[in-house]
């Protein structure tokens, strides 16, 4: 039973250490390996393939990026790399047997490179082909120590070392750091957002106790796709609706790829497309697989059917979203109806990336914009701009004769008409909720009073409205 | 030994398993291929004009003079020997090509196409710059040269040296690779100068467009304030255009700069300078001012052109219009005086982003304009560039997806005729379809540049030659 134990332990104590990082990326990690996968392109081009003999590590990079693709599926990040660590572990370990190492130490410096390797794996922009460019290393450390005459040994070493360094590039090593739970939801309600679980971005972000500014945002976008953004708005403060935002030089990535969002939700092709191309930029060799996705889609929308063809193409390249691609071909009319409708065809030149132009533009096109009429409705009211509140109100609600019953916009018309003391018809015009006007009058009695935290009047007389 | 036998035997095996035409149906219609070479004209020392079919088909046989290829797939890639004896003994002759492929089982031979061989050589290299075609951010930005007889390529500006800085608009005076320039932006940049391989880095401020002097001696080219601006009818998509803009010339001997009140009115947009070839003119397009963005369409580009006494270096005292029809932009004279080549827009100076943009051609002793509808497209078509022997010009052209520019060679025949274009080959069929990036401001050179990227990145760290 002893010499069993002897004989196994290190097998059995390199597969538990895998199983426990096999656990924690696919449980508490996850969405750090979608959000790789989405910030890259794989095709199965052979023009494409051949880029990778640019540079040194051409061979770690490429099995890098092609199992990098494979993260789409639900267990197979977390599989894959712990498939890679284990191949680690169990080459350093065997190598430095072969070596004449005692087990204990071989296992203990498998189980360092193993755990190191991993750790790694915390950081964003770690990639895959770091660690297959150490495996490729260890593999050629395994082939030496098998060889068992020195001359030979150091012959074979002496010969690989140019081709391993050109196949497997240097071994990079991130550097070490806790893993990052906050950029995690991040990265979750992004990506439930990208797939269209609004119900769970709504759950994810309601759950937490410390939210950031990249959940409100996915949560306010996801609230108004169900049409509830006033509804929600004030859930969180400070929110974050993106609309103040403009893209620059300086913009990171992950902001731009939010306004691409948020532009494709709004129904503005020319900033979508805009956003998309510049996230391209900033991505992993300049390419990124949903924003391929979303220049296709939102060039359908727009009616350039050789520009969404040209990323469709793209796409037919890949395992993962050739279906996706033929799917838009043969059903994009239906799928994407709705968005062809609001597509804008006056033209109009601007020289601002000013969302509130922008929506003012859409809403001009399109008054049924309802995300549109939203996000440019609650925009004005989160910097306290009654003023341009009401005469957005008037030209998108009043004069279109639509209007939106919104509690919201009634605690913001409350404010206006109380400030300008309007006439008592310009209050039956405006407020169409009695509840609103009866709670108007209680909160008047008791400015600022916690028991009113949910409503418009108190985010105006309590809370700092955002500097833009 | 009997392993290497068994091998060859299994890859004879294989190539003979490459089906060839049985049964053949005919078909009226051209083949679907990409590039769309059918029916051009080539010059005698091309790359091989490697293509695709663009069907789903199992096999391909193409036939081209003495050549025949028989492949799987739908990609046709001639062996560069084959090719160039092919373009050898074809020289001012047709070349017929035959398509066949094998589509559902059943081979369909297409209707044959030709090649219209010419003696007369373009200019061997092309230098061009590779970035996204939205223009606004860059990454990952290079300036590079190709040699056009074969897939040969290599960087004189690659962003991996420049610190990441964008780099823009390489011209050579006369076609000369000995004497050329290319812009490196950012702080601390500079006009690269080349002169036999010697590089300097001028401080020539605010210098966009620019044309050397045949003599070298001078330079022309425009200062401007640039503003993007943006369309709101998504297929329109991005403006660019000068909120002011003068025209200037440069002496490189004295390094002094110096224009006229004409070339520098307030009340007139100047632009897109060049000089013609003997040095006795600078054309350049004139707009008169008017107020921007609101009035873009009515922005208006004549071709004009003012005297140069290269001698004394004086401007003259008279403004020539030439043509003042639409918008005219990039006038390119031919190296042997006959001809100018220029852009033509609806509104604007920033033709790569209107689909209606296309190129026209001036012959300068009889007055008579070419439309080229056998160049033009329903895309942009503009940016080009003539080859020394004027036989030849190439452009950049969306003709394809309306967002990727990919650079063209058209033929002018000795009658002047423009022959019908084709795309720069590439080694691979696929490339342009996996391409993300613009060929921008292409520019044919008769030779390769005696300097690399090493060099232009020592070049910025010396010193500025400043002009007065």
């Amino acid at each position: 039973m002893k010499n069993l134990y002897y004989k196994y332990y290190p097998t059995a104590a390199i597969i538990l250490s895998a199983i426990i990082i096999w656990c924690f990326f696919q449980f508490w990690y996850p969405y750090h390996f979608f959000f790789q996968e989405q910030n890259q392109i794989f095709l199965w081009s052979r023009d494409y393939i051949t880029t990778y003999t640019d540079k040194s590590g051409g061979l770690a990079r490429f099995v890098g990026d092609f199992l990098t693709q494979f993260y789409y599926y639900l267990f197979a990040g977390a599989t894959i790399l712990t498939v890679c660590l284990l191949i680690i572990a169990c080459l350093l370990y065997k190598a430095l047997i072969n070596f004449k190492v005692s087990k204990p130490v071989a296992l203990l410096l498998a189980l360092f490179v193993m755990a190191l390797a991993a750790i790694c794996h915390f950081s964003t922009s770690y990639r895959l082909s770091g660690t297959i460019s150490i495996m490729g290393w260890l593999i050629l450390f395994w082939v030496v120590s098998i060889i068992r005459k020195k001359v030979l040994k150091l012959s074979a070493l002496v010969c690989c070392l140019l081709p391993c360094y050109l196949l497997f590039g240097s071994p990079a090593i991130a550097k070490i750091q806790m893993p990052d739970f906050v950029i995690e939801k991040d990265f979750a309600v992004d990506c439930e957002y990208h797939f269209g679980h609004y119900d769970k971005v709504i759950q994810l972000v309601e759950s937490q106790d410390r939210w950031t500014d990249q959940m409100v945002f996915f949560y306010n976008l996801a609230q108004a796709q169900r049409g509830q953004l006033p509804d929600h708005l004030l859930r969180f403060t400070p929110t974050q609706l993106g609309t103040f935002y403009q893209i620059g030089p300086e913009t990171p990535m992950l902001i731009i790829r939010n306004m691409n969002e948020l532009y494709w939700a709004l129904g503005d092709m020319t900033f979508t497309e805009r956003a998309a191309m510049m996230t391209n930029v900033f991505s992993h060799n300049n390419r990124n697989v949903r924003m391929m996705q979303r220049l296709a889609e939102c060039n359908y929308v727009s009616g350039d059917s050789l520009a969404a063809e040209k990323y469709l193409r793209i796409l037919d390249k890949t395992f993962v979203y050739a279906r996706w691609a033929d799917n838009v071909r043969q059903n994009g009319k239906t799928i994407y109806q709705q968005k062809m409708q609001m597509v804008n065809r006056h033209d109009t030149i601007s020289i601002t990336d000013n969302a509130h132009l922008l929506m003012m533009q859409l809403l001009d096109a399109n008054p049924n914009n309802t995300i549109a009429l939203d996000y440019i409705l609650c925009s004005t009211l989160i910097l306290k701009d009654i003023t341009n509140f009401k005469r957005d109100y008037d030209r998108y609600c009043i004069d279109t004769n639509n209007p939106r019953l919104k509690t919201l916009y009634q605690e913001a018309l409350c404010i206006w008409l109380a400030g300008t003391n309007a006439p008592q018809q310009e209050w039956e015009k405006y407020i169409k909720r009695g509840d609103v006007f009866q709670r108007f009058q209680q909160y008047n009695q008791q400015r600022g009073n916690a028991n009113f935290k949910d409503t418009y009047w108190y985010y105006f007389d309590k809370i700092k409205a955002p500097e833009i | 030994m009997k392993k290497i036998l068994s091998l060859l035997t299994i890859l004879a095996m294989l190539a003979s398993c490459t089906p060839t035409p049985e049964n053949v149906q005919q078909s009226n219609a051209l083949p679907p291929i990409y590039p769309d070479y059918c029916d051009v004209t080539i010059p005698q020392n091309i790359a091989p004009l490697n293509f695709l079919l663009r069907a789903d088909c199992e096999a391909i046989e193409v036939k081209a003079g003495d050549i025949t290829i028989n492949a799987r797939g739908n990609e046709a890639v001639f062996d560069i020997d084959d090719w160039k004896a092919l373009l050898q003994q074809s020289a001012d002759k047709s070349i017929e090509v035959t398509v066949s492929a094998l589509i559902n089982g059943q081979w369909t031979a297409y209707k044959p196409f030709t090649w219209q061989v010419v003696s007369d050589k373009v200019d061997p290299y092309l230098t061009y710059r590779l970035i996204e075609p939205d223009y606004e951010i860059w990454n990952n930005v290079q300036i590079q040269q190709r040699c056009v007889e074969n897939f040969d390529v290599n960087a004189i500006g690659h962003y991996e040296k420049l610190e990441n800085r964008c780099m823009n608009c390489h011209t050579f005076a006369n076609q000369n690779p000995q004497l050329s320039m290319m812009y490196v932006r950012g702080p601390g940049g500079g006009a690269i100068l080349n002169k036999n391989g010697m590089l300097s880095k001028l401080n020539i401020p605010g210098s966009v467009y620019f044309g050397f002097s045949h003599t070298g001696r001078y330079i022309t080219f425009s200062t401007q304030k640039i503003i993007p601006a943006f369309h709101s009818d998504p297929s329109k998509r991005l403006e660019v255009y000068d909120s002011e803009s003068n025209v200037c010339v440069a002496d490189m001997q004295e390094h002094r700069i110096f224009t006229s009140p004409l070339l520098s009115d307030s009340l007139k947009f100047e632009t897109f300078p060049t000089f013609s070839p003997d040095g006795k003119y600078i054309y350049y397009c004139a707009a008169d001012s008017v107020s921007l963005p609101r009035d873009i369409k009515q922005l208006q580009y004549s071709l004009v052109r003012i005297a140069f006494d290269e001698k004394t270096g004086t401007i003259g005292t008279q403004v020539d219009t030439l043509y003042h029809q639409r918008s005219v932009c990039h006038p390119r004279v031919s190296p042997d005086g006959k001809y100018i080549l220029f852009t033509v827009a609806d509104y604007g100076t920033f033709p790569i982003w209107h689909p209606e943009a296309d190129l026209q051609m001036l012959n300068l002793q009889t007055g008579k304009i070419d439309t080229l509808g056998i160049v033009n497209s329903a895309k942009s078509d503009t940016y080009h560039s003539w080859s020394s022997n004027s036989r030849w010009f190439v452009f950049a052209s969306k003709r394809d997806d309306g967002l990727y520019g990919k650079p063209y060679f058209c033929y002018i025949d000795k009658h002047g005729k423009a022959h019908k274009p084709f795309c720069l080959p590439q080694a691979h069929p696929l490339f342009y379809d996996n391409n993300l990036k613009s060929f921008n401001a292409p520019e044919l050179g008769k030779g390769k540049v005696p300097f690399d990227v090493d060099d232009v990145a020592k070049a910025m760290k010396k010193e500025s030659v400043n002009f007065k």
